[in-house]
């Protein structure tokens, strides 16, 4: 089992709000295997749920930690930290 | 059950008239939307729980058996912070009852801005096939919008 975490820094100026939460929580919830979203030594939740990420309410330019598990969690933080990265709204 | 209110008063047209893919193709979520009447109106909670996300422009109540609706007043406001109207009723963190109003704001402000003040409405972490009877045509706020299984 392939456990990887990531670091990214949350470029889109509205942060991890409607779209960008959607593309993030789309690309997680069609990974095989678990995939969490927090703040740096903050509380874990699913980046699977759209509930969830909405919630945690990440700002523009905050860091957060991206945890996957299962084959391919790798491939998936390259997808994740991609949209993360994003500039776009 | 969860019936879902409208949150504002117009037009239910479907999420699919909604001018921007996300929201369109049903990735938010599925649900329905509001092509508001252009006039100041308060926009409501559409069930009755906590504010879990709230914004001049979105917000999200989640209901105590952990259903979360998202309510998006007009697409790309979130790029116009100087809109003038978007004033705020409530707090985040805040629990609130079905049909309190939220925002006050108004449609015709967003229009002149130039972009869309349709409301998306939208049950976050849900099937579509969960949605049902959903409303078409004229809704006042407050009103019975669909219903969530």
């Amino acid at each position: 089992m392939t456990v990887a975490e990531r670091r990214v820094t949350v470029a889109s100026p509205v942060g991890l709000h409607a779209r960008p939460a959607a593309r993030f929580v789309t690309a997680a919830a069609a990974f095989d295997g678990e995939v969490y979203l927090a703040r740096p030594g903050g509380p874990r939740v699913s980046a699977a749920s759209m509930l969830a990420v909405l919630t945690l309410g990440v700002r523009g330019g905050e860091e957060i930690v991206i945890t996957a598990e299962g084959d391919g969690a790798e491939e998936l933080l390259d997808r994740l930290a991609e949209i993360a990265a994003c500039t776009a709204d | 059950m969860l019936t879902v209110l409208a949150p504002v008063t117009g037009v239910a047209v479907g999420l699919d008239k909604v001018p921007e893919p996300t929201f369109a193709q049903g990735l938010v979520g599925p649900g329905t939307a509001i092509d508001p009447r252009r006039e100041w109106q308060e926009a409501v909670a559409p069930i009755t729980g906590r504010i879990v996300s709230f914004h001049p422009h979105a917000f999200v109540v989640r209901s105590a058996e952990g259903r979360g609706v998202l309510v998006h007043l007009g697409i790309n406001t979130v790029r116009l912070p100087l809109i003038r109207g978007f004033e705020l009723l409530a707090a985040q963190g805040q629990d609130v009852t079905a049909g309190q109003p939220l925002i006050r704001w108004n449609p015709a402000e967003v229009v002149a801005s130039g972009v869309s003040p349709i409301v998306p409405i939208v049950a976050l972490d849900a099937d579509g096939d969960v949605i049902s009877r959903p409303v078409r045509g004229e809704v006042r706020r407050g009103e019975p919008l669909f219903r969530w299984a």
